[in-house]
C-alpha cells in the first residue's frame, strides 16, 4: 500500500498515547442554532418552541442531543481527528445526555484515549478509544460517550503486539 | 404525538422511509460538524481507505432521526383521525449502541425502520416509561448501514400517581410546609 499523501504529516496509530487527554475547546449554544438545528434534524416541540419547552420534561429551549452531539463533534475534529490520520468512525457507546444544553449555554470538555488496539483482520489499521465528557459553564456534566476510531498505522508491518 | 406508552408493541416493525443523499448535502454537514477529509473533499478523499466521499456517519444518524420523528408526527395523525388522542413522545436519555457498518455514498438511498425492542415504566419520573428502540438503515444494496440501540421517553396514558407522593404535592401546596418539602422553593 503507498502511504496516503493527505495523512502523512499526521500522527498515526504509533503515535497516539494512552490515557492522553485532549482539551476540546468550547462552542456556544445559541436559540437560533437550536432551532434551525431541530427544523432540520430533530422537529420536537420542546426543541422549536419556548412555550412547549418550558412545559416539557427539559424545562426550557433546549438544543436536540443529536446537536451537542454533532457540536462535540466538531470539537473533536478540530482539536484531534483532522490532526491524526483518522480512518473514520466505527461507532459509539454508552451516549448519555446526562442534563438538557440550554439556549445561551456554554459546552466544552474533555477527549481521553481510553484503548489502544491493533484491528487483527487489517493489519494498517488501529482502533482508539476516544471517552467524551461534555459539561456546561457550570461544569455540569452534559454529555459523556465512547466512540471507537480507525487510525492508520504508519508501519502495518509492525507484528500486532509491538505497535502499542 | 404518537402513541401511548401503554399502546407500544414489542417487536413491531416501523418503516420510517428512506433518504436520498447527494454529495453536496454530505460536503454541507461535514463542513459543519465533521471536516474530515474523506467527508468534505471528493478529490482528497480518493486517497482514503473508502476510495472517494462518504457521509459522517453522524449525519445518516441525525437524517434517521429526523425519519423516526416524522413517522411519530404521522402515528399521532392517524390516531387523530380515528378519532383518538394521540401520546407524547419526551426526549432521549441516550443511546446504548451505534454502530457504523457501511459508508454512505454520494448517490446511495439509505432506508430506515425502528422496532422498539423493550419498555418499562420509569423509576425516576413519575408517569413516563422508557422505550428502549432499534433503529436499522439499509443502503439500495441490502447492506446494513448500521444498527443503533436508543431509549426514549414516552408518557403514561393511565399514570395514577401513588398515594404517597399525592400526598407529597398535596403538602406541598400548604404554605409552611411546602418551603420545606419542595426543593425548587429552597
Amino acid at each position: 500500500m503507498t502511504a496516503n499523501p493527505i495523512t502523512a504529516s499526521r500522527r498515526h496509530y504509533e503515535d497516539l498515547v494512552l490515557g492522553e487527554v485532549i482539551d476540546l475547546g468550547q462552542t456556544l449554544v445559541t436559540r437560533d442554532m437550536i432551532i434551525g438545528f431541530a427544523q432540520e434534524f430533530d422537529p420536537l416541540p420542546f426543541h422549536l418552541d419556548e412555550k412547549a419547552a418550558k412545559a416539557s420534561l427539559l424545562g426550557g429551549l433546549a438544543s436536540s442531543g443529536w446537536q451537542t452531539a454533532a457540536l462535540t463533534l466538531r470539537l473533536l475534529g478540530d482539536s484531534f481527528l483532522t490532526r491524526i490520520a483518522s480512518m473514520g468512525g466505527l461507532g459509539f457507546s454508552d451516549l448519555k445526555w446526562k442534563k438538557p444544553v440550554m439556549v445561551g449555554d456554554t459546552i466544552s470538555g474533555t477527549a481521553t484515549l481510553s484503548a489502544l488496539r491493533r484491528s487483527r483482520h487489517h493489519p494498517e489499521r488501529g482502533i482508539v478509544t476516544i471517552d467524551l465528557d461534555i459539561r456546561n459553564q457550570r461544569g455540569e456534566p452534559v454529555m459523556t460517550m465512547r466512540l471507537a476510531n480507525l487510525v492508520e498505522l504508519r508501519d502495518p508491518s509492525l507484528p500486532l503486539e509491538a505497535a502499542q | 404525538m404518537t402513541r401511548w406508552f401503554e399502546d407500544i408493541v414489542i417487536d413491531e416493525l416501523f418503516d420510517l422511509g428512506s433518504h436520498h443523499f447527494t454529495e453536496a448535502e454530505i460536503i454541507r454537514f461535514g463542513r459543519l460538524y465533521d471536516p474530515q477529509y474523506f467527508h468534505v473533499d471528493p478529490e482528497a478523499a480518493r486517497h482514503s481507505h473508502f476510495g472517494g466521499l462518504v457521509a459522517s456517519g453522524w449525519h445518516t444518524v441525525s437524517i434517521g432521526h429526523r425519519h423516526m420523528v416524522d413517522a411519530l408526527d404521522a402515528e399521532g395523525e392517524r390516531l387523530r383521525g380515528l378519532g383518538e388522542e394521540p401520546g407524547i413522545s419526551g426526549p432521549s436519555p441516550g443511546v446504548n449502541r451505534m454502530d457504523f457498518k457501511a459508508p454512505v455514498r454520494p448517490g446511495d438511498t439509505v432506508h430506515y425502520t425502528l422496532k422498539v425492542t423493550a419498555k418499562r415504566q420509569s423509576a425516576s419520573i413519575p408517569g413516563w416509561g422508557l422505550l428502549f428502540n432499534t433503529i436499522e438503515a439499509t443502503n439500495q444494496h441490502g447492506e446494513l448501514v448500521y444498527h443503533a440501540e436508543l431509549v426514549g421517553f414516552s408518557k403514561l396514558r393511565d399514570y395514577r400517581m401513588p398515594l404517597r407522593l399525592r400526598l407529597v404535592m398535596a403538602l406541598t401546596r400548604v404554605p409552611v410546609l411546602g418551603k420545606l418539602l419542595a426543593p425548587a422553593n429552597r
